[in-house]
């Protein structure tokens, strides 16, 4: 199967895992997902320092302005001087560095420094910089940070591999019969079947999105055995495992109930008795009050949003629209069985040039979208505002994600307001 | 050190200045370069992005297209989005990689526009700069591609130029009696009024974005123009009350306080153009140590809250939000330029 050069495809036309060509790309105003500058303050007490362009600088240091965090963010600013002279990035960089760590109230335990793609495009020697910042700052723990974005469609991206530098600083302790819940931004919430069947049993569940403390992040290496909750996170988590020599699952959200039984099953729980049929009787309940309304989906709101797809169509939903560009290839499965039981499901893309101009449903009824991109280029105020799955997972999960469709299709939101902002789940003082 | 930022933010970029000029004159705006720019730009530097359209995208360059110097796809990526948007022009921005492998962008343009039959233009942006230099660029580019000389005249027409949503996203222009306004450069616009401003008898600078492009139309059509207010022309004694920011928006006010109340304000420059827009008592600032150590021994001190956060804890802080400095923060506090008694009162 070809890619396609237009917006929109019908899922039985598509290529898998890439179903449209690249070109161009548009960017749309939803901004609910969260950055490198939001992922890096989940280390409490970290400092960030970001050395490049003035231009590439605004994104991150407003990132930081409206968290409120500006006394933990600082910037090193290339000028053109700094590509000319042989050299010359990592004395700026270094030096850059230096000053700023020099002049904070208080040395920060951990520093995430962030060279750009112009470090790497000049060849610059890292290796050297963070040898000798480690040296003129023994009391530091460096992170590793990445802002290269030019390498990022064809390896890993800046935020898997931020993760990763994450990670790496947290010890390997004495293993305490915890479980350490690793590599998503959302906190683990109150409906999620791996928090309430562990604790349950008396295991401690330690949520590397929940840290208030620098020594609770570094407790996340005392666990027994680790769970990556989701796939920006599985780099970073699998060689966190590897390194401290625990055994690792891999559990992202999912509305397959044989895939929740399965990976519960191999943490050690048993599903509670009646999840499937309670989740059957939400169902039913959400399927009575939307009716045949069209729904959209977005690839931020879950992490396998054709395990969704698959879900509400197999559960007779009026799913029309899936908002992507990619797809996980662990998603095949559910890729095959939209293609067969539901063809003309329309895979629309978020970056194409058309997105602009992005037609709203013909539908004279509700359109609920289902992510912030979705409910954008619907034009909907009906929507549920969530990313990354939200921190749910099992049957607990499911019935409190219908419970928000079902919220979301009853209560309007200002999505003009709601959307834009960045971070969603982050302090945002706008 | 000067390039290191402990907590200031920076202004807004070059990049982001460009866009923000040619946003409602109905080109396809196009930055070389890998990601971020257009988010960065569309959430801390645009107003109209959620609700009003502009083609404005980025080429999303890989690594090995980087390194090979491989024009073809991003010249067949832009032909491509032309046939499906139909823009009235085309304007293409450069970022840091595309900037240090000596792309050819004139080349490119000639080759865009041979195979659109669209009028391209290069504006000369790299990321290292602040909006003021990227605004600017892509006025006088624009000017220089699509302006064509007029005979007609309209009688006390004026053209206002350097007005985007950065520096003015409040501000209502008093027009004088008489003036009528022929074209805006370039907010709450359109491409057919700018494309009349060679038919105006006067040009009025409303920010340093502006002023090449003013140079430009009154070489090529004898046009002159004024700096707002012409704030120049009020004499400012020496003193420790300082106002912070884009050097004609600081003068201008500087001058309606020193005429309203007989104080004297002196202006601390923090964008980058500022040849021929400072009195004597002014000075010109680059970076955060510079701005702090200049703030030093203030008084009083009107600027963007950001500049607040390195001001001594002495002097009084009137907070004047700015757009390209605190972004959203402060946007819903950002005032109408032209009314001085909305964000000043005589201390």
């Amino acid at each position: 199967m070809q890619t396609s050069s237009e917006d929109r495809i019908r899922i039985a036309d598509a290529a898998f895992p890439k179903p449209f060509n690249g070109g161009l790309e548009f960017n749309a105003p939803a901004h609910g997902t969260w950055n490198i500058v939001h992922i890096g303050f989940k280390i409490p007490r970290a400092h960030q320092i970001y050395i490049c362009a003035d231009n590439c600088m605004r994104g991150v240091v407003m990132t930081a302005a409206e968290m409120g965090e500006l006394n933990r963010f600082s910037s090193v600013i290339l000028e053109e001087d700094d590509m000319v002279f042989a050299g010359r990035l990592e004395e700026s960089t270094i030096e850059g560095v230096t000053d700023v760590l020099n002049s904070l109230p208080e040395l920060p335990p951990v520093v995430i420094v962030f060279p750009v793609c112009v470090h790497k495009f000049m060849g610059c020697d890292i290796n050297f910089i963070y040898d000798e910042l480690s040296k003129r700052f023994p009391d530091v723990k460096f992170v590793r940070g990445f802002m290269d974005p030019v390498m990022q469609k064809r390896g890993t991206t800046p935020d898997q591999r931020l993760r990763k530098a994450m990670f790496d600083i947290i010890p390997e302790g004495e293993k305490d019969g915890s479980v350490t819940v690793i590599g998503c931004d959302m906190p683990l919430a109150k409906d999620n079947d791996i928090r309430k069947l562990l604790e349950a049993q008396g295991v401690t569940v330690r949520d590397e999105a929940s840290c208030e403390t620098l020594e609770d992040y570094y407790a996340l290496g005392n666990c027994s055995s680790v769970i990556c909750s989701y796939p920006a996170g599985l780099l970073g988590t699998t060689a966190f495992c590897k390194r401290i020599g625990r055994p690792m699952v891999y559990m992202p959200f999912t509305f397959d109930y044989d895939a929740i039984d399965e990976a519960l099953g191999q943490i050690g729980v048993v599903p509670v008795f009646n999840g499937r049929v309670s989740c059957d009787r939400a169902v039913a309940g959400l399927k009575t009050l939307l009716g045949d309304n069209e729904i959209a989906l977005d690839y931020t709101a879950v992490p396998r949003p054709l395990s969704l797809a698959r879900f509400l169509i197999s559960n007779g939903f009026n799913l029309k629209r899936i908002y992507l560009d990619a797809i996980d290839p662990d998603e095949k499965e559910d890729f095959d069985w939209l293609v067969s039981n539901a063809p003309d499901t329309m895979l629309c893309a978020t970056m194409h040039v058309k997105g602009r101009r992005q037609g709203k449903s013909d539908s004279d009824k509700k359109v609920l979208a289902i992510g912030q991109k979705a409910a954008w280029f619907e034009g909907t105020e009906y929507f549920v505002n969530i990313i990354e799955g939200g921190g749910l997972y099992g049957y607990a999960g499911i019935k409190a994600f219908i419970k928000l469709m079902e919220d979301a299709f009853i209560v309007p939101k200002d999505t003009e307001d709601i959307i834009p902002r960045k971070g969603l789940g982050c302090a945002c003082v706008l | 050190m000067k390039k290191a930022y402990k907590i200031l933010p920076v202004y807004t970029g070059d990049v982001s200045g460009f866009a923000s000029a040619l946003y409602e004159l109905g080109g396809m705006l196009v930055i070389h370069d890998p990601s971020g720019c257009n988010s960065t730009y569309n959430t801390h530097d645009e107003v109209r992005w959620y609700k009003q359209e502009a083609l404005i995208y980025i080429s999303g360059l890989n690594d090995i297209d980087a390194i090979t110097g491989n024009d073809d796809k991003f010249i067949n990526d832009i032909v491509r989005a032309c046939e499906d948007m139909q823009p009235k022009f085309i304007a293409l921005a450069n970022s840091p990689l595309p900037y240090l492998n000596g792309t050819d962008f004139k080349g490119i343009s000639k080759i865009v526009e041979d195979r659109t039959g669209l009028p391209c233009f290069y504006v000369q942006t790299n990321a290292m700069h602040d909006y003021t230099k990227g605004a600017s660029e892509a006025f006088l580019a624009f000017a220089k591609k699509m302006l064509k000389p007029s005979d007609k005249k309209i009688e006390g027409g004026i053209n206002i130029l350097g007005s985007t949503p950065l520096d003015h996203v409040n501000t209502e222009f008093v027009i004088p009696e008489g003036k009528t306004v022929v074209s805006n450069w370039a907010y709450k616009t359109s491409l057919e009024d700018v494309l009349k401003a060679p038919q105006a008898e006067l040009n009025l600078v409303v920010s340093s974005t502006g002023l090449a492009v003013a140079e430009y139309m009154k070489t090529e059509f004898g046009i002159p123009y004024e700096l707002m207010g012409s704030y120049l022309d009020c004499k400012r004694e020496k003193s420790r009350n300082y106002i912070v920011g884009e050097p004609i928006i600081s003068g201008y006010i500087a001058a309606q306080i020193k005429k309203r109340y007989g104080t004297d304000y002196n202006v601390i420059a923090t964008t980058e153009i500022t040849d021929g827009l400072l009195s004597v008592c002014d000075i010109k600032c680059h970076g955060e140590d510079e701005i702090r150590s200049a703030l030093s021994d203030a008084e009083i001190i009107i600027g963007d809250p950001m500049f607040e956060l390195i001001s001594p804890k002495t002097a009084k802080f009137i907070k004047l939000p700015h757009f390209a400095m605190s972004g959203r923060l402060y946007r819903k506090e950002i005032p109408d330029l032209m009314r001085l008694e909305d964000y000043y009162n005589e201390p």
